[in-house]
């Protein structure tokens, strides 16, 4: 047989393979429930409900290393899930296992019910609630905030407003400073920013007011459209590369059930967020303000940990670096990772580095009385 | 090799094959906006010169049926037909919108085609056996994202996003509107009425925590 008509021969029969492939993919989707795609299954209960907000506390996994309970807090865009996503990839299961105090704020799934709640509601009332009862559960005058993402921004406002609340601030992947991507040359970095930029205020009230809310599956199409030749072959070709590895397939499922679990962004809060901070960048400038406050970063003295993901395309790494010439603590420490925005919690390759760095970090902390500002 | 071998070595080559067939498709592409432009050109040459804003501004049966809906209000009996024919407006623009955003979102293709079909010509030059599907889909993949980032970051592709945006959130409040007449007309609480409800439970709940923590601090700060 000739090298053509080998090439021909064999490209038939990858194509034939592929079509088995996905038929098999098919039906694996077709016969796995909803209830087979577990996320979030780390042990914890419910201490407190506040609206649709509530606080759990993990159970613990280890002997005690840092006694200062942390307060676990994701954004609104998305869930607490991708901290624990399954139990070999999950953050939460992992800083347990060192030996953390570990409780969560779950934002829960917000609705047009929603719709007026602004940042100020989410600082300076469910947080502050949540603090304050895991002091008065823990006997601790202050605690721990681990935000990521969105919720990096409400820990660090937090810790700004309510310093006296506050022993140690970890941000994971945080924006800071929304306009810093212009400093970015990688082409894949920061469109979220631009793209905000490139609408009028008055397209992000209408947004808000004709929904009441920045509709889940609008942001869904947002993040899609960053990454387009990932979501236009995620479930063809990624699907191809899965099937015949069960461990595979169900990553993939549990990632999509993550991905799918957008729940809506409350109105005014979107607002704040697109308008004051994306686009206005008002949490630099020190102009942002939260309950009748203006927020001021100097006024951060607790020791702060700032984890940024390299290759993060959502919130490129210079918007996350600017926390560290705007605060007023002399204990600040940067750890840049590789990887990216969710790999960062869920890929195979990051895991134990994050966890690692985090958990050192706060128990060396925790050791050192002096550093209790 | 003579230039028929190379023609038949390339017939043969998955690589190329692909990369044919997607240029086909660009071309298929770009022949149906071609036409599309040829068929209304002269009638977007005369809008643009009615008005300054050019054709982007709206077209002309969703104009007038704004127009004519936006009318002097002779009785309230015919307002949901006001409505439904703003919605109607709405949609007709929203549709155009949609057109023009999909010629601007596809025109990364062509290019990205161009430049796979370049790589994959040059891949077998220095003797090494042609990829196979999977690298051959790589490096598509590859070139195709690279195009299609480029392409949403330019001016055209945001503005062409923002106006469908803008278009999608008129037909869609054009279309509560519908619904809040038909509901007020049925005696059924409004969604505005809802939104009224919730901020005034949002506004009250805010006041009922801030006494609460006042009382608090005042006792703790009683028993010191």
């Amino acid at each position: 047989m000739s090298d053509q008509e080998n090439q021909t021969s064999r490209f038939a029969r990858d194509m034939a393979a592929n079509a088995e492939k996905m038929f098999k993919a098919t039906q694996l989707i077709a016969n796995t429930r909803d209830e087979d795609v577990a996320i979030g299954t780390t042990p914890k209960h419910l201490v407190m409900r506040r609206d649709k907000v509530e606080l759990f506390h993990y159970e613990p996994m280890a002997e005690a290393t840092a006694k200062t309970p942390v307060l676990l807090a994701y954004g609104l865009i998305g869930r607490y899930t991708m901290a624990d996503l399954q139990p070999d990839r999950s953050l939460v299961r992992s800083l347990l296992s060192k030996g953390l105090d570990l409780w969560l704020i779950d934002w829960g799934r917000p609705g047009r019910t929603e719709r007026w709640l602004s940042i100020d509601d989410y600082v300076d009332d469910y947080i502050d609630a949540a603090v304050d009862r895991i002091a008065q559960e823990t006997g601790h005058d202050k605690i721990t905030l681990l935000g990521i993402c969105e919720g990096g921004v409400f820990t660090t406002c937090y810790a700004a407003q309510h310093p006296e609340k506050v022993k140690n601030l970890v941000i994971t992947i945080t924006p800071i400073d929304f306009h810093a991507d212009v400093n970015d040359k990688a082409a894949h970095h920061g469109f979220l920013n631009i793209w905000t930029r490139s609408l009028d205020p008055e397209d992000i009230d209408k947004l808000v007011d004709t929904y009441g809310v920045l509709p889940g599956e609008f942001m869904s199409s947002v993040f899609s459209m960053m990454t387009p030749m990932r979501s236009l072959t995620k479930y063809n070709v990624d699907l191809i590369d899965v099937v015949d590895d069960e461990a595979k397939f169900m990553n993939f499922l549990r990632m999509e059930k993550w991905l799918a679990d957008r729940p809506h962004h409350p109105g005014e809060a979107a607002k704040q967020w697109l308008k004051d901070l994306y686009q206005e960048n008002r949490l630099v400038d020190g102009s942002f303000e939260l309950s009748g406050r203006r927020v001021d970063l100097k006024s951060i003295t607790a020791p702060v940990l700032n984890v940024f993901a390299l290759d993060d395309h959502i919130i490129p790494p210079d918007c996350s670096r600017a926390l560290g010439a705007k605060i007023g603590s002399t204990d600040y420490t940067e750890i840049p990772l590789p990887g990216g925005h969710v790999g960062l919690f869920v890929s195979s390759k990051s895991q134990g580095k994050l966890s690692q760095s985090i958990a050192d970090w706060l128990v060396a902390r925790d050791a050192n009385p002096g550093s209790e500002a | 090799m003579s230039e028929k071998d190379k023609s038949a070595a390339a017939d043969s080559d998955p690589g190329l094959e692909w990369a044919k067939l997607w240029q086909t498709m660009a071309e298929s592409s770009n022949r149906m906006v071609e036409a599309w432009s040829g068929s209304m050109a002269p009638f977007m040459l005369a809008r643009l010169s009615e008005k300054p804003g050019g054709f982007g501004d709206g077209n002309e049966v969703s104009a007038a049926i704004e127009r004519m809906a936006q009318g002097p209000r002779l009785a309230d009996v015919w307002d949901i037909d006001r409505k439904m024919a703003l919605a109607f407006g709405a949609w007709i623009e929203m549709r155009q919108r949609v057109a023009s955003y999909n010629a601007v979102a596809a025109a990364p293709w062509p290019e990205a085609s161009k430049r796979f079909i370049e790589t994959m010509s040059a891949t077998g030059s220095d003797g090494a056996p042609p990829p196979d599907w999977r690298e051959a889909f790589a490096k598509w993949s590859e070139i195709s994202n690279e195009e299609l980032i480029r392409n949403q970051r330019t001016d055209g592709f945001l503005q062409a996003q923002k106006e469908l945006l803008q278009a999608g959130l008129k037909l869609r409040r054009c279309q509560d509107d519908v619904a809040e007449a038909a509901s007020a007309m049925l005696g059924l609480p409004t969604r505005k009425d809802f939104d009224d409800v919730t901020r005034q439970l949002t506004e009250l709940r805010r006041e009922v925590r801030t006494l609460t923590r006042k009382m608090r601090d005042q006792k703790s700060e009683g028993a010191r």
